[in-house]
């Protein structure tokens, strides 16, 4: 019977990044959310838990506002999760949240299996995963759409460039999932309300004994703006020069 | 003072939403059609524990709050009305009244499988001659032995054709006009109970809504609801309360209303811009996003009140008319931004427009709100 950890992102909601007037990125009312692919990971690991038996700890790294994210994240059917929490924490470089997560899950959580999303729905670097699993040492599993548990052995399918791989690896494993790998469940009324009851293990800075030091910066956050000018171009020589030169005066090509 | 829901209310309110654009939103343009009664998404929605949400854990609900319920109705019926009024009609006026006054024998019976979801409860009160009138009601039970005859007809039960339980009124005692009325539970199987044919809507129409009729119709004395004469108090408790979840309804279908403008004036180009750059169509979005947060306030108000345990009748109903309203007037709106592409099937609007209407009509007129609000005010 599987231990079976699931690690999550607590995300800024798309739906909610608007741009200021100013051009720059207006956060002030965005409204968080589990991440897209990590939604997959935990349905992943609670269907495997389903089949299998064992269990599903639900694994985070976030600042410590992030308390929605972890009930969110439990009532979709993880029996505990571990909130690696400080106000630090934020804009934390792929690095730093693999080392933060492999020294809490190698030292306090019993494990054999370890699902992560392709990538988070922010940043997207599709690095913390594998990075976990170097530090871990363990064999990394990356872009898996079908899952088993045989033997001790997972048997997983990749998708590739080149095609559908099939691998085979002896537990522990990391696994990083595609979206098409399941549908996530609707949490019901009663998985919210259980959710809360449910244990939660909260780590600082502190109690993970480490230094910090900030390696992300931010430089300004700039929105991509879409202005309609309605100017319309045919497509014959006269029209293709005129279309030409009205993007150079806009600046979207340099004359260069 | 603090406007901020609790992180598990939120939660709640995400699902819902969550929950209605998974499995509400693929089917509601063809339930409207159909005039079909989604009984796929009913069991999904009992389930998931919705169908009982403020009713306590040991009679089958999910034992939260009125206010978070009211949420639910608000976030189910901004992918569809009829679906989001099935379930509040369920919820407020069928165990609603069981829940309030019903014998812990009958909450056993009745409220635990209505609240579990298993069974759908209905409202049966309005006759073809007694609407907003409760009064002139003609149906009568009398006692014989160990059981009541009922005999009536009832009419605009919504829920009617498909329900398990119904909670209806009956005069125990004609001549007492003030406390002479009785409610009753009866069970769909009950001989002498009839169910008529599902009216056809201009709204609302996956919400099936029939004629019940009691005809000779013997219950156990046992299925009493209160007391003998308590009926015409049970009924108003019953408004009360379900009046928050058609407010809540109400403003579901307008944030939807504004949903759909937003969206379209930004991508409808007219006079070489998005009609959204347009003063006419921003003062009308302007002021839909202004009710809209006025009525979500004034109901989770009047649930805040009744989750208090103070009274809240006079907001419940100040919640039903201005959210009624507000919600009519907005769908028009949202019509009228969308031009002639609004007036036709296949754009959201076209049926949120016809969904609205119903809300200044049912559990209480605009008009009896009125009443109840200037009786309380002038008083």
């Amino acid at each position: 019977m599987p231990n079976i950890v699931c690690c999550f992102k607590w995300v800024v909601d798309e739906a909610y990044i608007k741009p200021s007037s100013s051009g720059k990125i207006d956060l002030e009312w965005a409204e968080y959310k589990l991440s897209d692919y990590d939604r997959n990971a935990i349905e992943e690991a609670v269907q495997l838990q389903e089949r299998y038996g064992g269990n599903v700890t639900a694994v985070t790294v976030a600042s410590s506002d992030a308390t929605k994210g972890i009930k969110d994240a439990l009532s979709r059917g993880p029996e505990k999760a571990y909130f690696i929490n400080d106000d630090q924490f934020e804009n934390l470089e792929p690095s730093q949240t693999s080392a933060i997560l492999a020294k809490v899950i190698g030292n306090q959580i019993d494990y054999d299996l370890i699902i992560c999303g392709e990538g988070s729905s922010d940043m997207y670097s599709q690095q913390v995963g594998p990075r976990l699993a170097e530090k871990l040492g363990i064999p990394c599993i990356a872009f898996v759409n079908q899952l088993s548990i045989e033997d001790k052995r997972i048997i997983a399918e990749r998708k590739t460039d080149d095609g559908v791989e099939v691998i085979s690896a002896s537990l522990p494993v990391l696994v990083t999932v595609l979206p098409d790998i399941n549908s996530p469940r609707v949490p019901g009324l009663k998985d919210t309300l259980a959710a809360s009851k449910k244990p939660v293990i909260e780590i600082d800075l502190e109690d993970l004994g480490v230094e910090y030091e900030r390696l992300l910066i931010d430089e300004g956050l700039r929105a991509a703006s879409l202005e309609r000018n309605c100017t319309q171009f045919g497509d014959g020589p006269e029209d293709i020069k005129a279309f030409a030169e009205a993007i150079r005066k806009t600046g979207v090509i340099d004359r260069g | 003072m603090d406007f901020k829901l609790s992180e598990e209310q939120e939660l709640i309110r995400d699902n819902m939403r969550e929950f209605a654009r998974t499995y509400v939103d693929p089917v509601a343009v063809e339930i409207d059609e159909n005039s079909r009664y989604p009984e796929e998404v009913i069991k999904k929605l009992a389930d998931g524990g919705w169908m009982g949400m403020p009713f306590p854990v040991e009679y089958g609900g999910s034992g939260v709050d009125y206010l978070t319920y009211a949420i639910a109705v608000e976030e189910l019926s901004r992918s569809c009305a009829a679906t989001g009024f099935t379930m509040s009609v369920h919820t407020g006026l069928a165990c609603g009244p069981i829940a309030l006054y019903g014998s812990d024998e009958q909450k056993k019976k009745y409220l635990t499988p209505m609240a579990k979801g298993e069974h759908l409860g209905a409202f049966a009160l309005t006759e073809p001659g007694a609407g907003t009138d409760v009064g002139s009601a003609t149906s009568t039970a009398v006692l014989d032995g160990d059981e009541y005859v009922l005999n009536g007809v009832k009419t605009f039960t919504s829920n009617g054709p498909v329900a398990n339980t119904y909670v209806t009124f009956a005069w125990t005692d004609k001549s007492d006009k003030r406390n002479g009325m009785s409610a009753f539970i009866v069970p769909r199987e009950t001989p002498g109970l009839s169910v008529g044919e599902h009216f056809m809507k201009m709204g609302i129409r996956a919400s099936q809504t029939s004629e019940v009729i009691f005809k000779d119709c013997r219950i156990p004395k046992e299925n009493l609801l209160g007391k003998v004469g308590e009926g015409m108090k049970i009924a108003m408790a019953c408004f009360d309360h379900g009046r928050i979840g058609i407010a809540a309804q109400a403003v579901g279908i307008a944030q939807a209303a504004l949903d759909e403008s937003i969206s379209y004036s930004k991508q409808r180009v007219q006079f070489g811009k998005p009609i959204s750059k347009n003063q006419a169509i921003q003062w009308m979005i302007a002021d839909m996003y202004t009710d809209i947060t006025a009525g979500r306030f004034l109901y989770y108000y009047a649930a805040y009140l009744k989750d208090q345990g103070l009274p809240f009748s006079k907001e419940a109903s100040m919640a039903k008319v201005f959210c009624a309203e507000m919600c009519s007037k907005h769908a028009s709106k949202a019509v009228q931004i969308h031009g002639g592409y609004g007036y036709c099937k296949g754009q959201k609007v076209e049926r949120l427009m016809r969904d609205a209407k119903i809300t200044e009509i049912y559990e209480g007129t605009s008009e009896a709100q009125r009443m109840v609000i200037a009786g309380n005010v002038l008083r």
